[in-house]
C-alpha cells in the first residue's frame, strides 16, 4: 500500500468531562488543536488540500464540524472539509480516509484529527414532548396557547441524555458497559484482574506524565481569570486497588464487575495531525514522524464489540506479513479494562482465539509494549478523538525509543474493530 | 427604458414654436460630472459621477452643473419625480471640496457658500417628489443635498455613512444643513449630530429618522419605481420634536448642549459653540434669514486660524493614512507574530487580530501568555459592551490569535513585532533568535519606545529588514504609529511597514532613528520641566491646569502618572544620555520610583489614584498658570523645531501630525511647529533666550 506520512501531531489536554475544558465545545477544542498544529510546525494553511475530522457527537450548531473547525482555524475557504463517523474509531477513520483519498488521487496533504466534548453532549426531549412544543409554537390566541400548555406532563420535561443514548447499541439494545460485562462472564475475567489493569493504566500515565505533557499544546482559558491548561487531568495519583475495589458496579448492580474505575473516562479533548503523501512530504522538505502503511476495519458481534481489535489486528498483520511480536509498541484503546484483557486472551489462547473468529492465536503481547503511557482508563476517551491520539502517542513512543513499528487498535461500538500499522524508518 | 432627457428636450424644441432654449440648456449638454436621464413614467435621474476621481465633491463647477440639471428638470412639466444618485462605488457625495475651501480667498468662499445655498434651495423648492438614493459616504454637503429632498433611501452597505462632520474641521453646516436638520429631527437630535459630527450607519440613520428606507443597493431601482406609485411619504415632525422648536424649549436645549460642549472643550473650539447657536436660530427662522445666519457663521469661522489648522490636519492625516511610501514594494501582511505578551504585546496582538491579521503571540512563560490572553479578552469584551465590536467579530479576532510558548518556526509570518522588556541586551538576544527562525523576507520590527533601532539592527546579518514600529499605549485608542527607519532599512521594508500600519487603521509617521524618535523626544524636555516646576513649589494641579487650558488632553504630571514614573524615568535616562547638554535626569522621579510610587499602577505618583480618591479643587493663580503654560508650550515647540531641523521626518508637517495624534497636542493649534510659526520665530527666539538664561543648566530652552 502507498504509505501516508504523518508530518506533525498535537493534541489538547484530555480532561475529565465537567472540569476545565467543559466550557469549550467540540469546535473550540478542534480549532485549538488545529491552530496549535499549524503554529508549532510553522505550516502555511495554503498547503492543506482537505480537512477531515472525526466527531461522534457533533454539536447541533456545527454540522460538518470539520468545515467549521477549518474555517475558524484559518484554512483557506477554497479547501474542502468533511466529517467522518465510525464511532469510537472516528479519529482513526479521519486518518485512513485521508489515506484512501490520497490513493484515489484526491489530494496529497490532509489535516486530520478528532474532536469530542463529552461535557457538551446534548440532552433531548422525548418525541411526545417535542410534538407538544410544536403545538404550542403554532398556537394562536390565549385559549389555544393555554390549551397547548396544559397538555404538558412533568415527564415531558425529563431529558433524554444524549451521552447515554450514544453509548447504547440500538440493534442489540445493550449498553456498552453491558457488552463489557458479557466479556467478563464469558472469558472469566474477575473484578480484581480488571481493577489491577485499571491501576496499571493510572500508574503508567503518571510515570509518563512529562512525556504526555509534551504531546499537548496548552489552552488558555477564562475561568476566574485566565490560566493555561497545560496537561491531562484524568490520571489519579491516589488510585489504589483498595479504592478501586470499593466502587459499585455500574451496569449490573448485583453480580457485575465493570465499575467507573475500570472503564474509560468520559473526557473532553481533540487531536490534530498533518499528513501527506511521500511526494508531497519531500517536496515541502518535511520530516516524517512515521507512516501509515496498513490498516483494517472488521466487523464482529455487536454484543461482544469489545473483541473488535482481535480480527482487525489479525487483518493488518495478515496484509503486512508482519508478526505480532515484531511490533515495538502496541496501543489498544482501553474502552474497558475487561475488554482489553479479553482481547489479550483471544490473541494468546487458542480456544479464545477460535471464539473470536481466528484460526490460530496471533501471539502474546509483552506487558511493557502494551499502552506504555497508560490508556483511556487514566487518560480518558473523548470518543471522536481517541483514534488519532493513539496514533500520535504511538509515533511519539517510536521516536523516543527508536522503535520501527507500532500497532494501534480500537474496539468500536456497534461491533467493529479497527487497527493500523505505523512504521518509522 | 431611459433616454437622454436633454436630447429629447432639444428635439421637442426644434419642432415647437418656443424659441431655442436659453444658454444654460446648451451648456448642460456638455455636462462633465453629471448625467441626466428620464424614463417614460415621468422620472428624471440625476447621476453624480465626478470626472477623474473616486469621490464626488462639491465645488463651484459641480454646483453649477448640478444647477443646470435642475434647470433642465424644472423646464419639463411631464416630470413627476426626481431621483439623485451617485455613480461612485463607495461614495454618494463626500461634501464640499475642502481644498477649495482651505485656500479660497474670502470673495470666492462667499460665492461658493451662496451658490450652494441657492442650488439646494432650488432643489427643495422643485414641485416634484425628490428622492436621494444614498450608497456610500454621504457627508456634509452631501447630506445637505439629501436633506433638501423629500425621501432619503439608504443602502444597507457597511460603506454607507451619513453625517455632518463640519464642526470637526472648525466649520458649521451652511448649505441649509443647520436649518433643515432640526426641522426634520427636532432640535436635540439635530444638535447631537451637528455638534459631535458623528457619522451614522444605515440602521442608526433610519432609527434617527434621517433615512426613510434601508434598501439593498441592487434593489434601488425596483424600489424607486415601487415608491413612485405611492408618492412622497407624508412626514410630520414628532410632538417632542415640535415642542423642542418652541422658543423656551429651544433656548433651554441650546444652553444645555452649550454647557456640555464647554466642559468638554473648555471653550477652546469655536465651531461647536457657534453650531449650537446657528442651529437654534436657523431652525425656526424664515428661509432667507436662516440662510443668512448660516452664511455669517461659516464666513466667520472659515477665516480663523483654528479652522485652517483643522482642515490642514484633516488633509495631512488623510495623506498619511493613504499614501504609500514613495519607493520600494510593499508586501501584504496576513500573518504576524508578536513577541512578548505584556501590556504592549497583548495590546498590539489584539489590535492586529481585530483587523484581520492572523497573529501568533509568543512568550516564554505560559503564565505571561495567560495574562496576555486575559487582557485581550478584556479589551474585546469591553468592545462588545460598548457595541463597537460584535460577538462574532470578537470570536473571529480570538480565532485569529494563537498563543505559543515554544520556539516555533516563524517562516510564514510576514512581520514580527518584538514587544519585550526595554533592555538592549535582551532585545539583541531575541532578534538574533528571531532572525534564525523566520523566513528570508520577514520584516523584523521592534516596538521599543526609546532604544536605538540602528544599534539593534547592526547586530544582525540582514539589518535592512529591521525597523521600529512604535505603537502607543493603549494601542486600541492611540491612532499614531511611529515607523523608525535606520540607515540600513530598505525601502521595501519601509513600504511594507507603512502599508501594514495603514491597513491596521492607524496613522503612520516615518521617523529617522534617533533617541526618543519624535513623540518621546519632544515630550521629554516638557515633562522634565514640569517636574522641575513642581519641585520649585508649584502645585501639580496648577501645572496640569495650565496645560489643560492650553488644550492638552491631560496635564504633564497626570500624564507621567498614567505612563508610570518608572517607564518615564527609563525613557528619560535614554534621552538625558543622548542630550546631556540640554537635559538633566530628575532626581525626584528616581526617588519616587525607589519608594514604590510609580503612578496610577501603584496607586500613587504625583496624585493619589483609586476609585475613592476625589480630585482636589485648587485655586489657581492666573499669573502662575500663564508662567507655566508659557514655559511648557515653548519647550514643546522648541524641541519640535530641533527635530525639524534635524530632518527626522520627511516633512516638518509630519512632526505636527505626530504630536497631535501621539500626545493629543491641541489640533486647533495645528501642532507645535504651527504654533511656533504663529508666535513668530524672532519672538520665540528672544523669549527662549531669556528663559534659557534664567533657568538652571542644563536646560532645553536654548533656541533651536
Amino acid at each position: 500500500m502507498k504509505p501516508l506520512h504523518i508530518i506533525s501531531a498535537i493534541r489538547t489536554p484530555f480532561t475529565r468531562a465537567g472540569t476545565v475544558l467543559a466550557g469549550q465545545d467540540a469546535v473550540d477544542l478542534g480549532k485549538a488543536a488545529v491552530s496549535a498544529l499549524l503554529t508549532r510546525g510553522g505550516f502555511d494553511p495554503q498547503v492543506v488540500d482537505e480537512v477531515i475530522f472525526g466527531c461522534v457527537g457533533q454539536p447541533a450548531h456545527a454540522q460538518n464540524i470539520a468545515r467549521v473547525i477549518a474555517l475558524r482555524s484559518g484554512i483557506p475557504e477554497a479547501r474542502p472539509a468533511m466529517t467522518v463517523h465510525r464511532n469510537c474509531a472516528s479519529g482513526l477513520e479521519a486518518l485512513t480516509t485521508a489515506h484512501a483519498k490520497m490513493c484515489a488521487g484526491q489530494g496529497e496533504v490532509f489535516l486530520v484529527g478528532g474532536t469530542e466534548s463529552m461535557s457538551n453532549m446534548p440532552l433531548y426531549f422525548s418525541r411526545q414532548a417535542a410534538e407538544k412544543f410544536g403545538t404550542l409554537g403554532k398556537a394562536r390566541g390565549i385559549g389555544q396557547k393555554l390549551g397547548a400548555l396544559t397538555s404538558f406532563r412533568p415527564a415531558d420535561f425529563a431529558p433524554i441524555i444524549g451521552l447515554k443514548l450514544g453509548l447504547t447499541d440500538p440493534v442489540v439494545e445493550m449498553n456498552m458497559g453491558e457488552t463489557a460485562e458479557l466479556l467478563a462472564r464469558e472469558f472469566h475475567i474477575s473484578r480484581d484482574m480488571q481493577d489491577a489493569f485499571a491501576l496499571r493504566s493510572h500508574q503508567r500515565a503518571l510515570a509518563a506524565a512529562e512525556k504526555l505533557r509534551a504531546e499537548v499544546a496548552p489552552l488558555y482559558l477564562a475561568d476566574h481569570g485566565f490560566h493555561p491548561v497545560l496537561a491531562d487531568n484524568g490520571a489519579r495519583a491516589d488510585s489504589s486497588l483498595e479504592k478501586l475495589a470499593r466502587l459499585k458496579p455500574m451496569f449490573d448492580r448485583h453480580h457485575g464487575t465493570v465499575t467507573a474505575g475500570n472503564s474509560s473516562q468520559i473526557t473532553d479533548g481533540a487531536v490534530a495531525l498533518l499528513v501527506a503523501s511521500e511526494e508531497a512530504a519531500s517536496r515541502h522538505g518535511w520530516q516524517s514522524l512515521g507512516k501509515l502503511t496498513h490498516y483494517a476495519y472488521t466487523g464482529c458481534d455487536p454484543r461482544r464489540m469489545g473483541l473488535g481489535p482481535v480480527r482487525a489486528l489479525d487483518a493488518v498483520l495478515h496484509h503486512s506479513g508482519m508478526r505480532l511480536e515484531q511490533a515495538d509498541v502496541i496501543e489498544i484503546n482501553e474502552a474497558f479494562a475487561v475488554q482489553v484483557l479479553a482481547v489479550l486472551k483471544c490473541l494468546k489462547e487458542p480456544v479464545c482465539a477460535r471464539r473470536a473468529g481466528l484460526d490460530a492465536p496471533l501471539g502474546e503481547i509483552a506487558d511493557e509494549q502494551l499502552n506504555p503511557r497508560g490508556g483511556a482508563i487514566a487518560l480518558g476517551h473523548p470518543v471522536g478523538a481517541t483514534g488519532a491520539r493513539l496514533v500520535l502517542s504511538a509515533l511519539d513512543q517510536l521516536r523516543e525509543s527508536g522503535g520501527k513499528r507500532a500497532l494501534v487498535s480500537l474496539c468500536i461500538g456497534g461491533g467493529q474493530g479497527g487497527a493500523a500499522l505505523l512504521e518509522r524508518d | 427604458m431611459k433616454m437622454e432627457l436633454l436630447q429629447s428636450l432639444e428635439t421637442d424644441h426644434e419642432d415647437a414654436f418656443i424659441p431655442r432654449p436659453p444658454s444654460p440648456m446648451m451648456r448642460a449638454k456638455s455636462l462633465r460630472h453629471f448625467r441626466l436621464d428620464s424614463d417614460e413614467d415621468g422620472t428624471a435621474w440625476i447621476t453624480f459621477d465626478m470626472e477623474g476621481g473616486a469621490a464626488n465633491v462639491w465645488n463651484e463647477t459641480t454646483l453649477h452643473e448640478f444647477d443646470l440639471c435642475l434647470e433642465a428638470v424644472s423646464r419639463d412639466s411631464t416630470l413627476k419625480t426626481l431621483v439623485i444618485q451617485s455613480a461612485k462605488d463607495h461614495i454618494f457625495i463626500a461634501g464640499a471640496d475642502l481644498k477649495a475651501v482651505r485656500h479660497a480667498p474670502v470673495r470666492q468662499l462667499e460665492t461658493m457658500i451662496g451658490l450652494g445655498q441657492k442650488v439646494f434651495n432650488r432643489l427643495a423648492a422643485l414641485p416634484l417628489h425628490k428622492i436621494a438614493l444614498i450608497h456610500g459616504a454621504c457627508l456634509g454637503g452631501g447630506l445637505e443635498l439629501a436633506l433638501a429632498c423629500d425621501t432619503r433611501i439608504v443602502s444597507d452597505s457597511d460603506r454607507t455613512r451619513l453625517g455632518l462632520p463640519e464642526t470637526q474641521i472648525g466649520l458649521v453646516p451652511a448649505w441649509g444643513g443647520s436649518t433643515r436638520l432640526p426641522r426634520l429631527l427636532g432640535l436635540p437630535a439635530a444638535l447631537q449630530l451637528i455638534v459631535t459630527g458623528k457619522l451614522l450607519k444605515p440602521s442608526a440613520a433610519k432609527r434617527a429618522g434621517l433615512a426613510d428606507f434601508i434598501v439593498p443597493r441592487e434593489r434601488f431601482e425596483d424600489f424607486v419605481h415601487h415608491r413612485i406609485a405611492l408618492g412622497a411619504p407624508k412626514r410630520r415632525l414628532s410632538l417632542t420634536g415640535r415642542i423642542s422648536l418652541l422658543p423656551g424649549a429651544r433656548h433651554f436645549i441650546a444652553s444645555q448642549v452649550k454647557k456640555a460642549v464647554l466642559t468638554k472643550t473648555r471653550g477652546l473650539y469655536q465651531a461647536p459653540l457657534r453650531a449650537v447657536e446657528v442651529t437654534m436660530r436657523a431652525s425656526v427662522a424664515p428661509l432667507p434669514k436662516a440662510m443668512e445666519i448660516e452664511r455669517h457663521a461659516i464666513q466667520d469661522l472659515a477665516l480663523t486660524p483654528a479652522t485652517g489648522h483643522l482642515i490642514d490636519l484633516f488633509f495631512r492625516k488623510e495623506e498619511a493614512d493613504k499614501k504609500p511610501w514613495p519607493r520600494g514594494v510593499a508586501l501584504p501582511v496576513h500573518h504576524a507574530a508578536v513577541i512578548g505578551a505584556g501590556v504592549m504585546g497583548a495590546g498590539i496582538a489584539q489590535w492586529l487580530a481585530s483587523r484581520g491579521v492572523r497573529v501568533l503571540m509568543q512568550d516564554i512563560s505560559t503564565d505571561a501568555l495567560a495574562r496576555g490572553m486575559e487582557r485581550i479578552h478584556g479589551l474585546l469584551k469591553e468592545g462588545v459592551k460598548r457595541r463597537t465590536v460584535s460577538r462574532a467579530q470578537m470570536r473571529d479576532a480570538l480565532d485569529r490569535l494563537s498563543a505559543e510558548h515554544t520556539r516555533v518556526p516563524l517562516t510564514h509570518e510576514q512581520i514580527i513585532i518584538e514587544a519585550a522588556t526595554e533592555d538592549m541586551a535582551l532585545k539583541k538576544k531575541i532578534f538574533a533568535d528571531l532572525a534564525a527562525r523566520c523566513g528570508p523576507d520577514t520584516v523584523l520590527a521592534t516596538n521599543t519606545s526609546a532604544l536605538s533601532v540602528t544599534e539593534l539592527a547592526g547586530t544582525l546579518p540582514h539589518p535592512e529588514r529591521v525597523i521600529g514600529l512604535h505603537f502607543f499605549n493603549p494601542v486600541h485608542r492611540m491612532p499614531l504609529v511611529e515607523i523608525i527607519t535606520t540607515p540600513h532599512t530598505s525601502d521595501d521594508v519601509i513600504a511594507t511597514a507603512t502599508a501594514f500600519v495603514q491597513k491596521l487603521g492607524k496613522t503612520p509617521v516615518v521617523v529617522r532613528d534617533s533617541p526618543g524618535f519624535v513623540v518621546n523626544r519632544v515630550l521629554m524636555p516638557y515633562l522634565i520641566e514640569a517636574v522641575r516646576l513642581y519641585e520649585s513649589g508649584i502645585p501639580a494641579e496648577t501645572i496640569d491646569e495650565a496645560m489643560l487650558e492650553f488644550g492638552m488632553p491631560m496635564g504633564p504630571l497626570r500624564l507621567l502618572d498614567e505612563i508610570g514614573l518608572d517607564v518615564a524615568a527609563h525613557v528619560g535616562r535614554t534621552l538625558v544620555a543622548a542630550f546631556p547638554d540640554r537635559l538633566a535626569a530628575s532626581d525626584l522621579l528616581d526617588r519616587r520610583v525607589s519608594t514604590g510610587k510609580l503612578g496610577k499602577k501603584s496607586g500613587e505618583g504625583f496624585y493619589k489614584h483609586g476609585a475613592r480618591v476625589k480630585r482636589k479643587t485648587v485655586k489657581h493663580d492666573a499669573s502662575e498658570l500663564e508662567h507655566v503654560q508659557h514655559r511648557l508650550a515653548l519647550l514643546l515647540a522648541n524641541e519640535a523645531a530641533r527635530c525639524a531641523r534635524e530632518k527626522l521626518t520627511q516633512t516638518p508637517e509630519a512632526i505636527d501630525l505626530a504630536m497631535i495624534l501621539g500626545t493629543g497636542y491641541p489640533p486647533f493649534l495645528g501642532g507645535p511647529l504651527a504654533w511656533l510659526r504663529e508666535l513668530g520665530a524672532e519672538n520665540a527666539k528672544l523669549e527662549l533666550q531669556m528663559l534659557a538664561a534664567s533657568t538652571p543648566q542644563p536646560n532645553a530652552f536654548e533656541p533651536a
